[in-house]
């Protein structure tokens, strides 16, 4: 049998547009729950960070939402460690949320500290029982982030949580795994003065900086650019977030 | 054409037909036309989601789904689809499938999906699922084609899951993810594989395993 060019051409076409039209709809009616999805995921690191559940068991789905209401709490403060209230609101909505610390984040210049700055606080009573402060930073293809969960006076680290969507199975993503993540627990941010990075070093802390081991931690062989990426985001939190630390309770 | 005879025989046939040769299109890739280790396709996605047996499963079950569906509709309109574009059209269908699997995975078993990461995006370059569509599913149709699909997908899924049984059990000493070496045997100074938990621990189980079937199976190939 043989078809025309025309034929040819609005076969084409049809089979595009048939596609298309699937993929549309299937991403639309999907959308909501994947996102409820990659938000419980997102909480459950952090919870997982800030050492919740007590008893360490499994989470799902409406365990996240509840103890996530219950016992984090988000707190926002600026740079120099006063509580922030809503005149440094950033997308003009009258309160502060995490859009607000996210454009704040991209709205500062090379170099300068954001306006607003948050983190989230485990509540045990009346007391915080622990603070993850966020990391952001670079890859290899692409954005990589995080949040280093930290006793109540900032200075040792209790828990960490990575993600790495861009990064490849196997070599960056490496950094989500527990045997990345899991060094990270017990080490100081604090180096006799004031706060101080952690640093990843290229290969083994033992080896290499045997007398601040408790202020590094090994990176992952094949995946230099993302073990410097996890280096750099918390230099850069750390630089951030440097009054809050020194005085966490400070401002609250 | 068609003399009343043959016409009166059309209306008898079952609607879906399950006879000897059906039967074929299901057992034969399942040992004698393996996917994996006669006609050695899908090989990397057989080496990158082998660690454990449950992604295994789901990437089994991600490329039946795939593959059944895909022969199905791409037999359904073999006659309409144009020669000179045949190939882009599958191309076309396949990877649409492919997102839908990865947005469902992504909705309703989102740690599995993120376990798997790439490698379900990787389903639309996995040579059986062209393969079966332009050798099986532009020539039959579609019933038969859809029962090549479950064939060749568990033909497929087969081998993923063995190649991950030895894996598991060798390289991280669990199963489904629970531990089955019992801890008196790691005392006694056991330890897991670490070349099992790396690529070339599935690659040397391939081949180990390819070599065993063809030898069972007489297959030889040609020159």
């Amino acid at each position: 049998m043989a078809f025309s060019n025309g034929y040819v051409f609005g076969f084409a076409t049809v089979i595009c547009v048939v596609c298309s039209v699937a993929l549309s709809g299937v991403s639309l009616s999907l959308r909501d729950r994947q996102e409820l999805n990659r938000e419980r995921d997102l909480h459950k690191n952090i919870l997982f960070a800030l050492g919740l559940p007590e008893d360490g068991g499994q989470l799902d789905g409406p365990m996240i939402d509840e103890l996530w209401e219950k016992r984090v709490q988000q707190r926002f403060f600026t740079p120099e460690n006063k509580k922030a209230g809503p005149e440094l609101d950033q997308d003009g909505d009258g309160d502060l949320d995490q859009l607000d610390v996210d454009l704040a984040r991209k709205g500062a210049e090379e170099g300068a500290k954001p306006a607003v700055l948050s983190v989230y606080v485990r509540i045990d009573g009346d007391d915080v029982g622990a603070i993850a402060v966020p990391l952001n930073g670079k890859g290899l293809w692409g954005p990589i982030g995080g949040y280093l969960a930290l006793d109540p006076t900032a200075s040792t680290v209790m828990g960490a949580t990575f993600s790495a969507p861009k990064e490849t199975p196997g070599l960056g993503a490496e950094i989500t795994e527990p045997r990345f993540v899991e060094q990270w627990k017990g080490k100081k941010l604090k180096d006799g003065g004031g706060p101080a990075a952690i640093r990843v070093v290229k290969g083994e802390a033992t080896n290499l900086c045997p007398d601040t081991l408790d202020q590094c931690v090994d990176g992952v062989s094949g995946a230099t650019i993302t073990s410097r990426g996890v280096d750099e985001m918390v230099a850069t939190a750390v630089t951030y977030y440097d009054a809050y630390l020194k005085n966490p309770k400070g401002a609250f | 054409m068609s003399s009343p005879a043959t016409e009166i025989q059309q209306e008898r046939a079952p609607l879906l037909p399950f006879g000897k040769k059906e039967r074929q299109n299901i057992v034969d890739p399942l040992s004698d036309n393996n996917p994996i280790t006669v006609q050695v396709l899908g090989i990397c996605s057989a080496l990158a989601v082998t660690i454990q047996v449950n992604r295994s499963l789901v990437m089994a079950a991600a490329v039946i789904a795939v593959l059944c569906t895909s022969n199905v509709v791409i037999s359904l309109i073999r006659n309409l689809i144009p020669p000179s574009i045949r190939i882009i059209v599958q191309l076309a269908i396949i990877a649409s499938l492919v997102i839908v699997v990865d947005q469902v995975l992504q909705a309703f078993l989102y740690d599995i999906s993120k376990q798997l990461s790439v490698f379900v995006g990787l389903i639309i370059t996995n040579c059986i699922i062209m393969g079966r569509a332009e050798a099986f599913a532009m020539a039959n149709p579609p019933w038969q084609s859809f029962l090549d699909g479950i064939g060749n997908g568990l033909g497929y899924g087969i081998i993923l899951v063995i190649v991950a049984f030895f894996r598991e059990i060798l390289g991280s000493g669990s199963l489904l993810g629970f531990a089955v070496i019992p801890q008196a045997l790691y005392d006694l100074g056991y330890v897991n594989n670490g070349l099992m938990v790396l690529a070339p621990g599935a690659f040397i189980l391939l081949g180990l395993m390819i070599w065993a079937q063809r030898t069972w199976s007489g297959y030889t190939e040609e020159a």
